[in-house]
């Protein structure tokens, strides 16, 4: 169904078939993974539901983006799923047939189908047992595919509703598998704690098969991430409860390696594409850095801050990022001023920031077309964490990106509070040439699926 | 206490946090045991760029059961014996079902909040990691987690005195909206009785009564009632009357304590016992400066980003993602609506202190030095402040000797207690348990 040993081989004959791209978001996702690489004719956003807003619960709402349509630019169907389950992130399955949503707070995932209707996906499954199988995780956060597998990032757990947690791996079929602890100094698992910290926080997941690595980084519990932000800024107690580690795997055997130290909440990782590029970024969320994970030259990997993005010390809480395909840019949006930064990452020691603009009072996550030309920003973080009164605008925006010119412009707005539908967090891209095999934009299409 | 085969990882903390006993003074016997007390994500010295984590394996933490009835039945030095009440004989069947309950997370509206989500045991069953509460939903609550050690002994129960009976007190946070949430008594009954397992525990627990109103809160209340904890170090030394039990650095902070400290006005000790509490309410200051906004001293706030690192931020800044705007907290005042009552609460327990940081009814101080430092200023100036409290200028060595005197107040069988809490499993959503996603609805338009 799949190829198991993908490889550089397949990697550089996309990277040579499509020839005039620059920048991609589909690039944030699993390389298990096909790839929309045309034009995407829905977003799928996970929405979390508002107390006092429509039917106050999470929905999955799908966003006609095809600008041929009629309904372009419209929400075109709306999926209830009961509860505000602290809607969160979004993964792909790597047949691209599902969605995999999950609950930070109810720790429901939802898995629904995008294949049969892409215009109006449904409720296939719901896993309502996370917690039991796991052992305790809480707060399913990454949904990353791998071959015939979904592995899960845990943010919590359910003895102390703090950080430390660990990775749960579902089969395709939404079964539990197997949990995978984040190393503590309780048990190193065999890793070696290369720093000072060895805190068994979790937040995402990527890896670089390639390398046989799986990189993760680490966020904070259930009670700082459901509580309100505010008070959280003032609790000194609480604010000592973040992540300060990212942990390198061995991708196959599923074991820890290192933990490194990555102070101040590392969140979002992106993994470069080139053949010979073999590293990672992330940013952290508190201390408004980019950081760098990379093999050096003798083989070993490697943590290290490469760039300040904005004033650290205004907090700017930078959240979502973006690598380009070309692993030549690096959109960076930041929560707290409502900006998207671009930085040329060319070269990876010394991110240089090459734009900015602000796209609202918060924006949250980013989402590129694969060709690079259009980018959607989302509001949403996290249900308590969000602003309030007028600063709290919750929508879904479309920019063009004009690289030569570096030019950002405004195409729609799809506001999510007008339209009674909530907080738009996660966005995923559906599109028709994904599951046609005789489809129209047969081109636009790259398979890395052996059928 | 037999001796345990400790396994490697094991080892490795129980060695991290016998040496942090030994600095900190506190006197559990640890010869060959598992040091269960203290949050398995250690952030001591979290203040330093030098910050070492002392994390723990979850996994690895299985505990080890014990038979509670005895802590409940027995007295302990320096604990007066305990009244149980007569409409609620104390059963092991009873423990063990209210134990199961208190850990039982699907005793909420979404199956997330359990009893111990908020009193966990190894955080002196309460939490050391928040100041105030965070419910369902991420709800703020007003109010700092009090701990469920020796809470049996109380006249009055939460931080306002509103309650006063631990099988009343149960079923507040179950229904409260920023607590558990459930929506009614009777959705939980039905709910409680679709779980499988349950109807057989009840019945075997209360014959002939079945679950209902009154037997869920009995059985908790009787968990809550086998959590005791005294014949601390401090209670071998002045009720026990062996002179080693503790330093003579203690035994001056005691002095300070019954003394220049005046601390004793409040916190009672008897002849033949010591409460530590009066079972009044009192106005030190602490409510009124939270009102008056004295906490805030300027339009800014320093916020700790990572081990050694703050920065101050603007309070505007922190107003722009502040949601839940939380009303003041006039103690008991809000129950009787007396003006002389503003900013009165509860006086606490002193015993297990060391364990259940951060302190007062908002949580505000993060350690023992702070509310030291509080009292020694005289608390709050105000002019419902209590007559007892005034400036102390008290010395360095007094201060420091006070902070050992309280530190020697931690319990015995505290290790026991939350060895055995862990032990418990926690109770998590299943296929087979009642949940719509699951075809198992509550029976509704059937
Ligand atoms: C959301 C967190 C939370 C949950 C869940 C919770 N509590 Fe509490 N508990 C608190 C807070 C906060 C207080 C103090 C409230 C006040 O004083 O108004 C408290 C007070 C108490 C007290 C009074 C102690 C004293 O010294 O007066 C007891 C007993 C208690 N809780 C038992 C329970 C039991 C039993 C449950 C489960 C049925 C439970 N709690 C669930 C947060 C929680
Ligand atoms: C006027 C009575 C009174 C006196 C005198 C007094 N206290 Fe208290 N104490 C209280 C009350 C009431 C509280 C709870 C205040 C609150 O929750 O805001 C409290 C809280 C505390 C706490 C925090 C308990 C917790 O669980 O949060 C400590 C520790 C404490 N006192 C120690 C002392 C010491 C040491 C002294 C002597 C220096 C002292 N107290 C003197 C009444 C008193």
């Amino acid at each position: 169904m799949y190829l198991r040993n993908f490889g550089i081989s397949i990697l550089t004959a996309i990277l040579l078939t499509i020839s005039s791209f620059s920048y991609a978001d589909e690039t944030c996702m699993s390389p298990y993974m096909q790839k929309i690489v045309g034009q995407e004719d829905y977003v799928y956003v996970w929405t979390l539901g508002v107390e006092g807003l429509g039917d106050e619960q999470d929905k999955l709402v799908t966003i006609d983006v095809s600008p041929k349509s009629k309904t372009y630019g419209k929400v075109v169907s709306v999926l209830s799923v009961g509860g505000r389950n602290e809607a969160h992130h979004s993964g792909l399955s790597d047949d691209r047939h599902y969605l995999w949503a999950g609950g930070l707070d109810s720790n429901k995932i939802f898995i629904f189908d995008v294949a049969t209707n892409p215009r109006k996906p449904s409720l296939s499954k719901v896993v309502i047992d996370f917690v039991e199988k796991t052992g305790g995780i809480v707060g399913p956060h990454t949904f990353y595919a791998l071959p015939g597998r979904m592995m899960v990032s845990g943010l919590s757990n359910n003895k102390d509703n703090g950080g430390r947690t660990g990775l749960a791996e579902y089969n395709s079929k939404g079964e539990f598998i197997a949990t995978h602890w984040l190393p503590t100094d309780g048990d190193l698992k065999g890793a070696n704690k290369t720093g000072n910290f060895a805190d068994g926080y979790g937040y995402d997941i990527r890896v670089q098969p390639r390398r046989n690595i799986m990189l993760t980084s680490s966020f904070t519990g259930w009670s700082n991430y459901m509580m309100d932000f505010g008070q959280m800024l003032q609790d000194g107690e609480a604010m000592k409860r973040f992540g300060n580690t990212m942990v390198l795997w061995d991708l196959h055997s599923r074991k820890p390696k290192k933990v490194f130290d990555v102070p101040g909440a590392p969140l979002e990782i992106r993994c470069a594409w080139g053949a010979n590029n073999n590293y990672c970024f992330t940013t952290t969320a508190l201390t408004s850095k980019i950081w760098l994970i990379y093999e050096d030259k003798s083989g070993e990997w490697q943590a290290k801050a490469v760039a300040d993005i904005g004033d650290p010390s205004k907090v700017p809480l930078p959240v979502d990022i973006s690598i380009t395909s070309d692993d030549k840019g690096l959109w960076v949006d930041t929560f707290m001023d409502g900006k998207a930064r671009l930085f040329d990452i060319s070269d990876p020691h010394n991110p240089k920031q090459i734009f900015e603009e602000k796209i609202g009072s918060q924006v949250n996550m980013i989402s590129q077309s694969w060709d690079g030309t259009r980018a959607y920003f989302s509001t949403s973080l996290l249900g308590s964490w969000d602003k309030t009164e007028d600063a709290d605008e919750q929508w879904v925006k479309l920019y063009d990106w004009d690289q030569e010119n570096l030019k950002l412009s405004h195409v729609w707005t799809v506001d999510f509070y007008k339209e009674k539908l909530g907080r738009a967090h996660q966005m995923r891209f559906g599109a028709y040439s994904l599951y046609s095999s005789k489809n129209s934009d047969e081109e636009k299409s790259v398979s890395m699926l052996d059928k | 206490m037999s001796k345990k085969i400790v396994s490697r990882s094991a080892l490795y903390y129980l060695l991290c946090i016998t040496s942090l006993l030994f600095i900190s003074k506190l006197a559990i016997s640890v010869d060959n045991e598992i040091i269960y007390s203290g949050p398995g994500d250690n952030k001591d010295g979290y203040e330093s760029r030098d910050y070492v984590t002392k994390s723990l394996s979850i996994n690895e933490r299985k505990g080890e059961k014990t038979n509670l009835i005895k802590y409940a039945e027995q007295s302990q030095l320096g604990l007066p014996k305990l009244k149980i009440p007569k409409n609620n004989p104390i059963t092991e069947k009873k423990i063990a079902l209210g134990k199961k309950l208190f850990f039982d997370r699907r005793i909420s509206l979404n199956n997330t909040m359990s009893c111990a989500m908020c009193h966990i045991p190894e955080q002196g069953f309460t939490n050391n990691e928040i100041r105030t509460a965070v419910g369902i939903e991420g709800r703020s609550n007003l109010r700092n987690a009090p701990t469920i050690i020796n809470s049996a002994y109380y006249k009055f129960l939460f931080h306002d005195a509103r309650e006063y009976s631990l099988e009343n007190q149960v079923w507040q946070p179950v229904l409260k909206h920023s607590e558990m949430g459930m929506p009614s008594f009777g959705f939980t009954v039905k709910k409680l009785e679709l779980i499988p397992g349950y109807k057989n525990l009840f019945n075997d627990a209360f014959p002939g009564e079945g679950i209902n109103v009154a037997t869920f809160s009995k059985a908790i209340a009787s968990y809550e009632r086998s959590l005791i904890s005294a014949n601390s170090n401090f209670d071998k030394w002045y009720f026990g009357k062996n002179d080693k039990a503790v330093s003579a650095e203690v035994k001056k902070g005691f002095e300070v304590f019954i003394g220049k400290g005046n601390c004793v006005s409040c916190h009672s000790i008897d002849n033949d016992h010591a409460l530590f509490f009066d079972n009044k309410l009192h106005n030190t200051g602490v409510g009124y400066a939270d009102s008056m906004g004295l906490l805030i001293k300027n339009n800014k706030t320093v916020v700790q980003l990572a081990p050694g690192e703050y920065v101050e931020v603007d309070n505007n800044i922190i107003k722009s993602v502040n949601q839940q705007k939380k009303k003041n907290d006039l103690g008991l005042y809000d129950i009787t609506e007396n003006p002389d009552h503003r900013w009165m609460f509860k006086t606490p327990s002193l015993r297990n202190i060391s364990l259940t940081s951060p302190y007062m009814h908002n949580g505000v101080f993060s350690s023992l030095d702070d509310v030291i430092n509080f009292y020694n200023d005289g608390g709050v100036q105000n002019e419902l402040l209590s007559p007892k409290i005034k400036k102390l200028n008290l010395s360095k060595a007094e201060k420091i000797n006070l902070k050992l005197f309280l530190e020697s107040l931690v319990g015995e069988n505290i290790n026991i207690l939350i060895a055995d809490a862990l032990f418990q499993t926690v109770g998590d959503l299943t296929k087979d348990d009642p949940n719509w996603a699951n075809d198992k609805d509550m029976g509704y338009n059937k």
